[in-house]
């Protein structure tokens, strides 16, 4: 009730705003309108910044790109073969956001898979080099020794730009004279932009990012594609930017590639991370905030220190000109929020993680009910071949080497459908890098594997899940800053179909899909014991649940495989022997196949089929745990003599 | 000018220019080896070097040219003192904001350098205002071929090329001395290999990456006085770009690897020494990062370094 009041309160000042401007004779119409041009190129950038997590420095790029489209396609004078008819601007914005979009794929598309902080200065390169080609390509001339195919040729104006640019026309409309029509303008297309971004975040493609943005290993793993969701967030960026400058080079009349230049990125990045990135309305409040400080508080401030200078007779106050300081200022800020705020203005307040809080929480979570198991994850898992007689996973003369290390050497191992297979060795036995090679993360030198009957060479991580393989990690990766209901959620991310139109539109089909995924998850989340939990953020959780959290996860995928690597490792008595008992309970009633890493010896030998040990990269046996036991080289090497007598002792 | 005499100038410029690029790389690559953060606040160091190494000259009343014995005495003193007054910017800039994001994400301090960058520059516009400063012709100017040697050639080889090289060279062996020769040198080596082994060593971390600034700061400032007293002109803005070729430079070299820094200086000094003469200079910023794009996407481990695999 209250919040709709608000919303009322506001749609009506943003309304009423210009005509009060005018009866009042303010003039701030003009400012106001470039400010809010600014705040929705904030908005684009947050998309790549704050919910992709992408540092991107020369997202001004994108900006003149949008601009120069409408410049170039809409300006009635430049001199080029390339122009002199102007085209509508309604239909060039359009042109701009989609030039603008292609170019954010184009550029992301070789970028994307180096590191965050690498990719950060290609974009500033990238930024760097387009106002220098916009410059240079105002004045062309190749000369081959005396033969000169062009001269003079002038693209984009040079170093004086685009001028003039014509205006949109509109049935009584005067966009050429009045700025109230431009405030309407950008004012719509803010709210559009906002209503969009704001649905995108609560999609399956804005979980995605944000998935990428705390571990992108870890999303590969869990399904999500990394290329394409951050190709998505540069092109939806940069489209955004797009619409931004094209309108903002019709509102100037003018555009000259100084508009575009490294500060400008910087300041869009100071408002996105002044305000909070990943939040809307903190990004809303950033721009807002820098866009008066740089217009109104600098000169006005300059004023009273004169005012002040000229009262006390201090000379140095009287010349002083705080507008000389503004980068300055923005140095600080971006510097002081990183330090003192990192999260922003509006950003969530991370929690410290509790300390000690294991104490108030129930021991343990109880045992898991074989009722609870959820009846779609039955539905999915049910049929598909025959129980324990064929191999779901077939693993041949498997080879990995690392330098001169060889870790895995010529390894084979099966595992049959819907059984539990233990793989134990000493530490640096190769465990974790078999997990490795089998999800997908590193490749293999040699060896052949097979999950249901097809090979699995050459896939990327996030393939392999979609073919209906989990895992876990031995050091647990969670989304630490996303709830335990989207960890899950993302989990299901290659089951759902979702478009990015689909997410913005949300069709019928849509919302049925997230209204089902939703209650999907908190079913998982009651089967494993986080019940009641599924708002809190996922750092926030006691460790044994963030490990159920992490098999959570991994099951929503909807695998036929789970690779767990070392679960009950940290775990008291009491959590291990709810977690074993877990995992006996998915493979009796979903007929889940486990390969389970584990140095637990009590859990391993009570609830593994067979047992594979690894030792220097080779598998030195293989057999029932009853076996395993009794195996002298495995004796030797791992359990140790003292083993049989330590384990009735 | 005949053709290859354009070709011997140009490259002797290419060889003074990566000269200082090398200096500021060095310093790009010994902390981005240690702590993995791309100061991008480096370059303003360099240019606030020169800045400095102005004051200390005006300090100690030099107005012109050094002669005979002030070239043994003075010159290396205002090295000295530039140098130490940067390693100090370099350490404080370091203690101020780099050091409390130490356990925090990748991107924070990077961004926060940014910040700091941007302070840097403006207070370098506010203390010299905006247009560009003469420097004093501090450093004699002496056409080698013809009054040396009497060569009447169209190359013009000047004693400041010899200063550059002269003061280049020792710098870098030095650096590698300290590197790979001392007690603090090893301390490095280890820190940027494993920091948490290195601290289980008994190794003094922080005061390892205080160490690290610290030199790279000095050489930044040495890089800024040789500047100087080359082209005899410094601006507020010539530290961003200086910087983006010197950390392009490290790239190109493998960042973390200090020969590799090195070469990579020389090699963007040739390249936009030559791109200057043979394409335009117009477009020489956009070749280099071209070039720091494609070796960045292509060969991130740069040209001499080694690929190594990321940890999962």
């Amino acid at each position: 009730m209250r919040r709709g009041l608000g919303w009322t309160a506001l749609v009506a000042a943003l309304l009423v705003y210009p005509f009060a401007d005018r009866v009042l004779g303010f003039q701030t119409v003009h400012a106001v309108s470039d400010g809010m041009i600014y705040v929705l190129l904030a908005l684009g950038l947050n998309i790549v910044v704050g919910y992709a997590g992408l540092l991107d420095l020369g997202y001004a790029a994108f900006f003149a790109i949008g601009a120069y489209a409408m410049g170039l396609l809409n300006s009635p004078l430049v001199g080029s073969p390339f122009y002199g008819h102007a085209w509508s601007f309604w239909l060039c914005i359009w042109i701009a956001a989609a030039v603008s979009a292609l170019l954010g794929v184009a550029i992301g598309a070789p970028t994307l898979r180096v590191r965050g902080d690498y990719l950060a200065i290609i974009t500033l390169g990238f930024g760097e080099i387009i106002p220098v080609a916009i410059r240079n390509l105002g004045d062309i001339t190749i000369e081959l020794g005396s033969w000169r195919p062009v001269e003079r040729l002038n693209l984009t104006g040079g170093e004086n730009g685009v001028n003039p640019i014509g205006r949109p026309h509109f049935p009584g409309v005067p966009f050429e004279t009045d700025p109230v029509p431009w405030y309407f303008l950008i004012l719509v297309i803010g709210a559009a932009s906002l209503w969009a971004m704001n649905r995108l975040r609560d999609s399956r493609l804005g979980r995605a990012w944000m998935a990428i943005r705390e571990d992108e290993t870890a999303a590969d793993c869990t399904g999500v594609n990394p290329v394409s969701t951050k190709l998505l967030a540069f092109a939806l960026g940069a489209s955004f930017s797009g619409f931004a400058g094209s309108v903002y080079a019709a509102k100037l009349q003018a555009i000259t590639p100084g508009a575009f230049e490294f500060q400008v990125s910087i300041m869009l990045l100071c408002m996105v991370v002044l305000g909070g990135a990943g939040s809307l309305k903190g990004v809303i409040l950033g721009g807002m905030l820098i866009t008066l400080f740089d217009r109104v508080a600098l000169a006005q401030t300059t004023f009273f220190v004169r005012w002040v200078g000229r009262t006390i007779g201090a000379p140095a106050l009287v010349a002083a000109d705080l507008t000389l300081w503004r980068w300055f200022f923005f140095g600080l800020g971006l510097a002081l929020v990183m330090l003192l705020r990192p999260e922003g203005l509006a950003g969530r307040r991370m929690r410290p993680i509790p300390i000690g809080d294991d104490a108030d929480a129930p021991a343990s979570a109880p045992a898991p009910r074989v009722e609870a198991i959820p009846g779609w994850l039955r539905d999915r898992m049910r049929g598909g071949g025959n129980f324990g007689t064929e191999p779901i996973l077939e693993i041949h003369g498997l080879t990995k080497r690392f330098g001169g290390i060889v870790a895995l050497n010529e390894v084979d191992l099966i595992v049959p459908r819907g059984a539990i297979v233990g793989l134990i060795g000493p530490n640096g036995a190769g465990k974790t890098t078999l997990f490795n090679v089998v999800t997908g993360l590193i490749r293999p030198e040699g060896g052949r594997i097979t999950f249901e009957g097809a090979r699995l060479g050459g896939l990327r991580p996030n393939a392999i899940v979609a073919r209906g393989i989990a895992r876990t990690f031995q050091s647990i990766r969670l989304f630490p800053q996303m709830t335990v209901l989207e960890n899950v959620l993302v989990g299901e991310h290659c089951r759902l179909a979702a478009s990015v139109a689909g997410a913005v539109l949300r069709p019928r089909a849509v919302v049925s899909e997230e209204a089902r995924a939703r209650e999907r998850g908190r079913e998982l989340l009651a089967f494993v014991g986080l019940g009641g939990k599924e708002d809190d953020v996922a750092r926030n959780l006691p460790y044994g649940d963030q490990r159920r959290l992490e098999i959570a996860r991994a099951l929503a995928t909807e695998p036929r495989l789970i690779l767990l690597d070392e679960p009950t490792a940290g775990m008291n008595p009491r959590e291990t022997a709810t977690l074993t008992a877990l995992i006996g309970t998915l493979r009796r009633e979903l007929a889940l196949s486990v390969l389970l890493i584990e140095h637990d010896m009590e859990v391993v030998m009570g609830v593994s089929d067979r047992i594979t040990v690894l030792d220097y990269g080779t598998r030195i046996a293989e057999g029932t745990p009853a076996e395993i036991q009794r195996h002298p080289r495995v004796i030797e090497a791992y359990l140790g003599t003292g083993y049989e007598l330590e384990r009735h002792a | 000018m005949l053709w290859w005499e354009v070709l011997v100038q140009q490259t002797i410029n290419g060889l003074t220019r990566g000269a200082v690029f090398a200096l500021i790389a060095l310093g790009y690559t010994m902390v981005y080896g240690i702590i993995e953060l791309i100061n991008f606040a480096h370059g303003d160091v360099f240019m606030l070097g020169l800045f400095i190494s102005l004051s200390w000259f005006a300090l100690l009343g030099v107005t012109k040219t050094l002669v005979g014995w002030q070239l043994v005495t003075i010159l290396p003193l205002v090295f000295a003192l530039t140098m130490l007054t940067t390693a100090a910017l370099n350490v404080a800039i370091d203690r101020m904001a780099y050091r409390p994001l130490r356990r925090s994400t990748r991107l924070a301090p990077l961004i926060t350098a940014i910040g700091v960058s941007f302070m840097l520059e403006n207070v370098a516009l506010l203390w010299k205002g905006p247009a560009p400063i003469a420097y004093p012709d501090v450093f004699p100017s002496v056409d080698i071929l013809r009054e040396w040697f009497g060569v009447d050639s169209a190359i013009f080889i000047t004693t400041k090329d010899l200063l550059v090289v002269g003061a280049t060279i020792p710098l870098m062996v030095g650096l590698n001395y300290f590197v790979t020769r001392t007690r603090w040198g090893k301390a490095m080596r280890a820190t940027a290999q494993d920091r948490e082994t290195a601290q289980a060593m008994g190794i003094d971390v922080e005061r390892t990456i205080l160490l690290t600034f610290f030199v790279g700061g000095a050489l930044a400032g040495a890089a800024g006085l040789i500047q100087g007293m080359y082209y005899n002109i410094g601006m507020w803005w010539m530290g961003y770009q200086a910087g983006l070729r010197a950390f392009t430079a490290a790239v190109l070299g493998g960042i973390g690897n200090m020969p590799g820094a090195a070469l990579g200086g020389l090699f963007i000094g040739f390249l936009s020494a030559w791109s200057d003469q043979y394409i335009s200079a117009r477009w020489t910023n956009a070749l280099v990062f071209a070039i720091l794009i494609l070796v960045l996407v292509f060969r991130p481990q740069g040209l001499m370094g080694e690929r190594s695999a990321d940890k999962v």
